[in-house]
């Protein structure tokens, strides 16, 4: 009689492991499990998502505090709306598009607010968002880390004064590295409109970015 | 048609993904076109530095306060509708609970509304004016000296504002019933002439017995305990004589 040495001679690891793998992997049984009262399940989807989610709230409304708060309540939201879920389209996708909702939301509602910013006097011509004046800063630099810097600092300051249907799908598609496919599902609209946004918002970052480039 | 040409080459770089290689036209039209070329160079450059923007990270305590953002969540939401789990008894108890201190606090609020505010903040609230104030004994009638009575225009009428409409406040009424007789000087200014065809009172007639000698005594009384009693003597009318021999001297059957 042979005697086992391994776990693997006993025939049915692969299948054992392939289902623990799908469990462990799977965004749609993470949810499926929080749904039936798994925090553990729950806090591995905040631990996938949350550097994502508040970074893309972040790029879209330049306050890492508010982001913060944001992606919170995307979580939040999530978790109370698990009974809901449908496993139609990819939980990326779901949680991206109610993160989208609470930054676009934020951002009207700062809108409204009519937050005055000193530089803010350069109202875009179609009634869009005011577009801060940024100056490029055109002394040279020693360093070539802070020409980085300051490049970094100046696209995101640029970004931020796209409107936003521009800003979204930049970042998604530029920031994110998401496909044109599903950006189109995160903001509830076509292909072609997607592309021809993502097209236009580079040109106004072109724009803004003359200096640098 | 060459405009037509890069238009496509651009739109087909501008989709593609940094990593990614573009087709053989686009390769061959970009070594051709140079204003593609610098417009791919410069959309690669601006695609990079977006692209360097990269993750933030979410704060170390995310986790934490998430949890306890979803626990005060469900917390409140208990305490919210936790009243809908109460049994029937219960519930209907702590409406009539509810309905019982709310009518308490509606009369205290009538109450407190109606009562009338203290003296001294009307008091506070009038400024002295200039009256001639006379206390006034029972029964006793005061007659100021010549130098003692003021000038018409040195005497101040108080006269209370009343609100928009024809009630008085009780404030007002207060102020009213607290305030300090004043008498008015009149004399100089003649008395008003009563015509007989104003009403003079209200009293039902009486007769008067004019034979008999009596007294017409009036008692007055303020209703603030002055009391003043008038005896007038009997007064008879040249008429009321006339009647009485009213048979002697008319004339028979002329009427």
């Amino acid at each position: 009689m042979n005697t086992l040495t391994t776990i693997d001679e006993l025939g049915f690891a692969p299948a054992l492991q392939q289902d623990v793998l799908e469990d462990t992997t799977s965004d749609h049984a993470l949810l499926e499990a929080t749904r039936s009262g798994d925090q553990d399940a729950f806090a591995e989807l905040v631990s996938r998502y949350r550097n994502q989610i508040t970074s893309y709230i972040y790029r879209m409304t330049n306050d890492y505090d508010g982001a913060v708060d944001l992606a919170q309540e995307t979580f939040v939201r999530v978790y109370r709306a698990a009974d809901r879920y449908q496993r139609s389209y990819a939980f990326s996708t779901y949680i991206y598009r109610i993160a989208t909702n609470l930054a676009i939301s934020e951002l009207r509602k700062r809108k409204r607010r009519k937050l005055v910013s000193l530089t803010g006097f350069f109202q875009q011509s179609d009634g869009g968002e005011p577009k801060e004046f940024n100056p490029p800063d055109v002394r040279p630099l020693q360093d070539s880390d802070l020409v980085d810097t300051e490049r970094r600092n100046a696209v995101q300051r640029a970004i931020g004064t796209l409107p936003e249907k521009y800003r979204a799908p930049l970042i998604l598609r530029d920031v994110d590295g998401r496909s044109y496919d599903e950006i189109a599902r995160i903001l509830e609209t076509s292909e072609g409109t997607v592309k021809s946004r993502i097209s236009r918002a580079r040109g106004f970052l072109r724009e803004k970015m003359r200096a640098y480039l | 048609m060459r405009k037509n040409i890069c238009e496509v080459i651009r739109r087909e770089l501008d989709e593609l993904m940094l990593d990614e290689t573009c087709s053989t036209a686009a390769v061959d039209h970009l070594r051709e076109c140079g204003a593609c070329r610098e417009f791919h160079e410069k959309q690669t450059k601006l695609r990079q530095i977006v692209g360097s923007l990269g993750t933030v990270a979410a704060p170390a305590d995310f986790d934490f306060r998430l949890r306890a953002r979803l626990a005060n969540e469900s917390s409140s939401a208990a305490s919210s509708f936790g009243f809908l789990a109460w049994p029937s008894l219960q519930r209907g108890f702590a409406a009539v609970v509810v309905l019982v201190v709310f009518a308490i606090g509606a009369y205290l609020v009538r109450n407190a509304l109606n009562q009338p505010p203290a003296v001294t903040d009307v008091a506070k609230q009038t400024p002295a004016p200039v009256v001639t104030e006379t206390p006034k004994p029972a029964q006793e009638t005061v007659t100021p000296t010549a130098a003692e009575k003021p000038k018409p225009q040195d005497v101040l009428v108080v006269q209370h504002k009343r609100p928009q409409g024809n009630r008085i406040d009780s404030a007002g009424l207060t102020a009213i019933k607290n305030k300090p007789l004043a008498t008015r000087e009149l004399s100089s200014t003649g008395a008003t002439v009563v015509g007989n065809k104003e009403p003079v009172g209200t009293s039902t007639p009486f007769s008067i017995d004019a034979s008999s000698l009596q007294y017409f005594r009036v008692s007055v009384d303020d209703g603030r305990g002055n009391a003043k009693t008038i005896s007038v003597p009997t007064i008879s009318f040249g008429s009321q004589r006339l009647m009485q021999n009213a048979n002697q001297l008319a004339p028979k059957k002329v009427w």
